[in-house]
């Protein structure tokens, strides 16, 4: 039978003690960038394994590699300078990139960690990036008359990136987009420009969107040019789905089960309960089950619980529904 | 023509102050108590005043140091309130817990009196007491009690009005009321008209009312006629504001938000002294509060220190310039 109910992961997942001892290290200038990317590929290995040991069915490199998911992309850019620290939420702060001047891809940014992650594994591996509406929402721009300006540059730069992920093997390509629920007024420019950043890849393609006003750009959010639209659903108690009684949900959907911003371990039987509700609107084989987002906040324990009830209470429904 | 700020301010970053960030950590991992954090949050809130009074601001605020954002920290003090997940705020890429309301909002104690007090005690320019509005914080909930979106807000407004009573009653005499979220539901003026009423009633603080991330097209000329003593307004987002509005009360004052708050780029003074050159022919510079459009926890601490410094700058060259 087809494939049902895969699991996988959002993107980013927690860095070992001894990863972030070494960032801090390389920041105070006590080790080199070949020990730390020496760590980073352990930590990488570390992940794999991890994921392969729970069962998840499509896996992710971990972004051990990775501070925050514009400025890591702004950093390996050219025409970005890197600004001091803003808060986003809580005690979370991430340096803010500001363009300073044209900006553009010098090279490939994220091609040696994908070829090297899916080196250790036979699942597929999702190259991961990030999109260009996002990263022009999240810089300062000191550069660009125009916003629209400033995004279809960056566009541009995360197609070319995408094109080298297809052609170094990757089956599934995600473009987080995280940002482009904040203004219904501009969806039209980032739709557009995540046309261009997806513009000729035959892979299964996916864009992951969270905290946004989605009753203001759904249906409309459905044109969104990619295969896969990954969500949030514990977060808000599974409210989403109310706006796809109304209008059905013509994608495949990432459906978070687990809340990432939150200690509280969520129990298998409501993972269970948040992926049937799923399937009286959506087939199986469109839902694909992971956390409502990156991990990177939890604890590696933490992380490595939430993973586990996701996949436990997949296989829990598969086996009561007779899916494999 | 006197110079402000809006309200929060960058709460690390501070070249003298110990780094709030990492004592909050530590706070998560019990290595130190409440007591020490807030200890903490004290210096930074010196700090913070210190670099308003530096860089030449009349009108000072606190800094919201203790604020983690404008919705829980008036919530969790009321009746009726829970905290649910994270929420977007506004088109920003900061984001808040989400008040849930549960059930009848009620003003219970004191909320931001301490913090004031403390900001006053340590200030040798005046201190503004800011409030997140009621039609704001109501917007911004989740409701799940009142039958009537009406009735949370009226709830809501006299809560927040025991509020300002009580900074008033601590020595408060400029009280602002933040509320963005008016400008996104205009057709809800009427209904803030009375919210207003409520809100304001027995104060005789200056009081402020605050909007930004947009312009007024739709609530001019009525806005006005509310009962504040002064209206502040975005005029980076709502740059339209300029040739919106062409009549203002003359026994109010008005906040003319010109610095960008949300983009490192620093204004030039040409700049500054152009924008108040055109709103002075509505306005005379003696009824003018500059300011930047929003509160500058956008920035990092450097720029928005910066941006206050260019932003004083622009303002003595435009008295010089406009007398």
């Amino acid at each position: 039978m087809t494939d049902a109910l895969l699991t996988t992961s959002v993107g980013s997942f927690p860095k070992p003690d001894y990863l972030i001892k070494a960032r801090n290290q390389l920041a105070r200038k006590e080790i080199g960038r070949e020990e730390l990317h020496r760590l980073e590929k352990q930590a990488t290995a570390e992940w794999v394994r991890s994921q392969e040991e729970m069962g998840i069915d499509i896996l992710v490199d971990g972004e051990q590699y990775r501070g925050d998911m514009v400025e890591y992309f702004a950093e390996n850019m050219e025409g970005f300078a890197i600004s001091g620290l803003v808060r986003s939420y809580g005690n979370r702060y991430y340096r803010k990139p500001i363009a300073v001047k044209p900006v553009g891809r010098g090279g490939p940014i994220t091609i040696d960690m994908f070829r090297y992650t899916q080196g250790l594994t036979s699942k597929p591996v999702k190259g991961m990036l990030t999109g260009p509406y996002t990263i022009a929402d999240w810089s300062f721009n000191e550069y660009y008359p125009t916003r629209e300006a400033f995004i279809m540059e960056l566009a541009r730069a995360v197609h070319d990136e995408a094109i080298d992920l297809e052609r170094a093997g990757a089956k599934y390509i995600q473009i987080d987009e995280p940002a482009i629920s904040t203004r219904p007024e501009e969806l039209e420019i980032a739709m557009r420009a995540l046309g261009i950043a997806t513009k000729g890849l035959s892979v299964h393609t996916i864009t992951h969107i969270c905290y946004g006003d989605f009753a203001t750009i759904y249906p409309k959010m459905l044109e969104l040019p990619v295969d896969q639209i990954d969500l949030e659903l514990a977060n808000s108690n599974y409210d989403l789905l109310e706006l796809f009684r109304k209008h059905p949900f013509t994608k495949s959907i990432g459906l978070g089960v687990v809340d990432v911003h939150n200690h509280r371990l969520e129990s298998v039987a409501e993972v269970k309960a948040g992926i049937k509700k799923a399937l009286e609107l959506i087939p199986p084989e469109r839902i694909y089950v992971d956390p409502d987002c990156g991990l990177k906040t939890r604890t590696v324990e933490e992380a490595k619980e939430k993973l586990r009830v996701v996949v436990q209470g997949v296989q829990e429904v598969k086996k009561e529904l007779g899916l494999n | 023509m006197i110079t402000t700020v809006l309200g929060n301010y960058p709460k690390i970053g501070f070249p003298k102050a110990p780094n709030l960030r990492t004592a909050l950590n530590q706070l998560d991992q019990k290595k130190i108590t409440e007591a020490q954090l807030k200890e903490v949050e004290d210096e930074v809130s010196k700090a913070t005043i210190q670099d308003q009074v530096e860089a030449g601001i009349d009108l000072v605020t606190d800094g919201q140091i203790r604020w983690e954002d404008g919705q829980t920290y008036f919530a969790r003090k009321m009746s009726g309130f829970n905290i649910n997940g994270l929420i977007r705020y506004f088109d920003t890429n900061t984001y808040y817990r989400q008040p849930i309301v549960e059930g009848k909002v009620t003003w219970r104690e004191p909320i931001s009196v301490g913090d004031f007090q403390f900001a006053r005690a340590n200030s040798s320019k005046p201190v503004k007491a800011v409030i997140t509005g009621p039609y704001t914080l109501a917007r911004l909930s989740k409701n799940q009690f009142y039958e009537r979106f009406e009735d949370f807000i009226l709830d809501l407004s006299a809560a927040l009005n025991r509020e300002a009573l009580a900074l008033q009653t601590a020595g408060a005499t400029f009280i602002q009321f933040d509320e963005p979220s008016l400008l996104k539901n205009k057709h809800d003026l009427p209904l803030f008209a009375e919210a207003a009423k409520i809100l304001t009633g027995g104060l005789s603080a200056k009081t402020c009312l605050c909007t930004y991330f947009g312009d007024i097209e739709g609530l001019y000329p009525k806005l006005f006629d509310l009962p504040f003593h002064a209206f502040g307004l975005d005029f980076v987002v709502g740059s339209r504001n300029f040739d919106i509005i062409d009549r203002f009360p003359q026994d109010k004052e008005l906040g003319l938000g010109i610095i960008d708050a949300r983009n490192t780029r620093l204004e030039t003074i040409e700049e500054i002294v152009e924008a108040v050159r055109k709103i002075r022919r509505v306005v005379p510079s003696e009824r003018l509060f500059v300011s930047p459009n929003c509160g500058l926890e956008f920035l990092p601490r450097a720029n928005a220190y910066n941006k206050m410094l260019r932003m004083v700058q622009g303002a003595r060259q435009a008295q010089k310039e406009l007398k």
